[in-house]
């Protein structure tokens, strides 16, 4: 397993698909830290300058779409790809008017996840360039 | 007296009559009566041949001139006599029809009235119910100017029916639906929209089912709504969808969770497994996937039952559609040994759909394709312009068919085609019924062409 030097960020409120995920982004070689609602994402954040986040979108306290906005107020660079549970989640549309990478449903398989991943990072390198 | 005076007293006498008739047919035609028959009298009486002929006849059958003057007097009043008679008979003839004339114009008129009568009181019935319906009715005329209007309606409208009537329904009203009433031109078997009325402060939902009325020469002449208060079932839906949107949730949650963990371990990423161990996590995955499609059906199916699905129709090339499909399943039909090939015609016109719902449709027939297709099969899948309006997008297999009694059973909910070919042939039987509900959704048709032994093909259309 390659160790690549990119840190991760994945913020879901379901303790397992955290774990799973997160364990799975470790597996190819991430670095990963994680959250479990948008509170923390934001501190995580701001403390750890991850280089791409993973949110979901149905969490308690503050969620997905609100949560990008806030980031929004202080970092408007950083790539976040969504995640949601249905294909036809009418938040979705919500949370893409505040800038998202792109969107990662449950459902599917996390190598579809890990793909999208490796686009949104190539294509946020090229920019940055 | 002699033969001759008899001859004589009969042409006299046939004079005459001819005289009165003469007389009577100036009197039935609208010439001017006395002028008429004076000018007759006088043409008759003037005719010097016929006078001179009668005198003769008579000098030489009369001997006297007091036998004459007796005979001229008696044939006068023979004349006299037939006249009158005739004409006492034609006035009672003119007056007799004069009466039957009256009397049906009379009883015409107590017809006529008694079917006014009958008709205020059905317009009256009409109206009384009309008035006590619970449902809104509104007609308005061809220029949408309301002619009628119920109570109800003015209830749920939040107007007066004093203020609309004679007036375009659209006056002074914000309600952008209202307009919406009018406008939107509805379909023969009239169509629902819903409405949102804040008349008494709270919102309100209101269904109105249009129709076109038109005249025996099927000319537009007005519309009718009926609008019904459905604030309450609304609520009811909006708790029943409520609720199947946190099953829902709730049923993917663990089922997720446990799909992934799976995949982790048989994708070895949490370490190296045995053989048994793999057979069986794959197992338990396979099964796993089998109970996530069958929830993601029924939720589908209950989403279209309860005409909770909305399009989100854009302009698409279908070829991108089909190739987006394919793709999604490809690696399945390679593991099993089945091809998937294109025909799509050279510059088919971009039609407006849901795409992802159409991919769904596509998804489901290839897939079924692989179930029951053989290996070394092969799956065409076919786009081409039927006529102006449609597209055919078709789907062939070459694996068992279908025996061509269960054809007509397949788009029904739950059910399956009894004979498989492989174990790993399984599903809900909703698959195809979904396919049908999108498919009919776009105004398209769903039909299936096969016959036991021949391969299948499930062909539909979608408007251009």
């Amino acid at each position: 397993m390659e160790e690549k030097n990119i840190k991760v960020l994945v913020t879901d409120d379901e303790d397992d698909f955290r774990l799973l995920m997160s364990f799975w982004l470790q597996s190819k070689g991430y670095q990963v830290i994680a959250a479990s609602n948008g509170e923390e994402a934001i501190k995580l954040i701001q403390s750890e300058s991850p280089d791409i986040v993973f949110m979901d979108l149905n969490m308690p306290v503050m969620d997905g779409a609100e949560t990008i906005k806030k980031v929004r107020e202080f970092n408007k660079d950083i790539p976040i790809i969504l995640i949601s549970a249905y294909l036809d989640d009418v938040k979705v549309k919500d949370a893409t008017s505040h800038g998202i990478a792109g969107v990662f449903f449950k459902g599917k398989d996390f190598s579809q996840g890990l793909s999208l991943l490796e686009t949104v990072l190539r294509k946020h390198k090229n920019l940055q360039k | 007296m002699s033969e001759a005076a008899i001859l004589v007293v009969v042409i006299v006498l046939g004079s005459g009559v001819a005289l009165g008739l003469v007389y009577f047919a100036s009197l039935s035609g609208h010439t001017n009566l006395k002028g008429g028959k004076n000018k007759i009298v006088r043409d008759f009486a003037g005719s010097d041949t016929l006078k001179q002929a009668i005198a003769s006849q008579i000098v030489s059958a009369v001997d006297s001139e007091k036998a004459c003057l007796r005979l001229s007097e008696a044939v006068t009043d023979i004349v006299g006599k037939e006249l009158e008679k005739r004409l006492t008979q034609n006035s009672q003839e003119l007056s007799q029809k004069y009466e039957t004339i009256i009397k049906e114009k009379t009883h015409n008129e107590e017809i006529a009235w008694r079917k006014y009568q009958k008709v205020a009181e059905d317009k009256k019935e009409t109206e009384a119910v009309i008035h006590s319906i619970a449902e809104g009715l509104v007609v308005v005329d061809s220029h949408g100017k309301v002619i009628m209007m119920n109570p109800a309606a003015e209830k749920l409208l939040g107007v007066s029916k004093k203020d609309k009537l004679g007036q375009q329904i659209t006056d002074n009203m914000k309600d952008e639906q209202l307009v919406s009433l009018i406008r939107k031109h509805p379909g023969k078997e009239g169509r629902e929209i819903e409405l949102a009325t804040h008349a008494d402060e709270t919102k309100k939902t209101l269904r109105a089912s249009t129709a076109v009325i038109e005249n025996e020469e099927g000319k537009t002449v007005g519309m009718v709504s009926v609008l019904s208060d459905i604030t309450k079932q609304k609520e009811l839906d909006q708790m029943k969808s409520g609720f199947v949107a946190n099953v829902s949730h709730e049923l993917r949650t663990p089922l997720v969770a446990m799909e992934k963990s799976i995949a982790l371990i048989l994708n070895k990423d949490a370490g190296p497994l045995t053989q048994t161990q793999e057979q069986f996590l794959s197992i338990a995955h396979r099964n796993l996937e089998r109970l996530s499609g069958l929830i993601n059906d029924l939720l589908n199916l209950s989403k279209f039952e309860a005409g909770k699905v909305e399009l989100k129709k854009s302009p698409v090339a279908i070829d991108k559609v089909i190739i987006e499909s394919i793709e999604g399943i490809q690696n399945w039909a390679k593991a099993r040994g089945v091809l998937v090939i294109t025909k799509i015609e050279a510059s088919l016109p971009e039609i407006t759909v849901d795409a992802n719902r159409i991919i769904q449709v596509l998804t489901n027939l290839i897939s079924n394709a692989i179930k029951f297709t053989p290996q070394g099969g092969t799956i065409t899948v076919e786009a081409k312009l039927f006529d102006a309006q449609s597209m055919l997008i078709s789907v062939a297999d070459t694996g068992i068919g279908i025996a061509k009694e269960n054809l007509s059973k397949l788009f029904e909910k739950f059910y399956q085609v009894g004979e498989r070919v492989a174990t790993d042939i399984s599903g809900t039987g909703i698959g195809l019924s979904i396919v049908k509900e999108i498919v009919e959704l776009h105004r398209g048709r769903i039909w299936a062409e096969s016959e036991k032994g021949q391969g299948a093909k499930f062909t539909f259309t979608l408007p251009v």
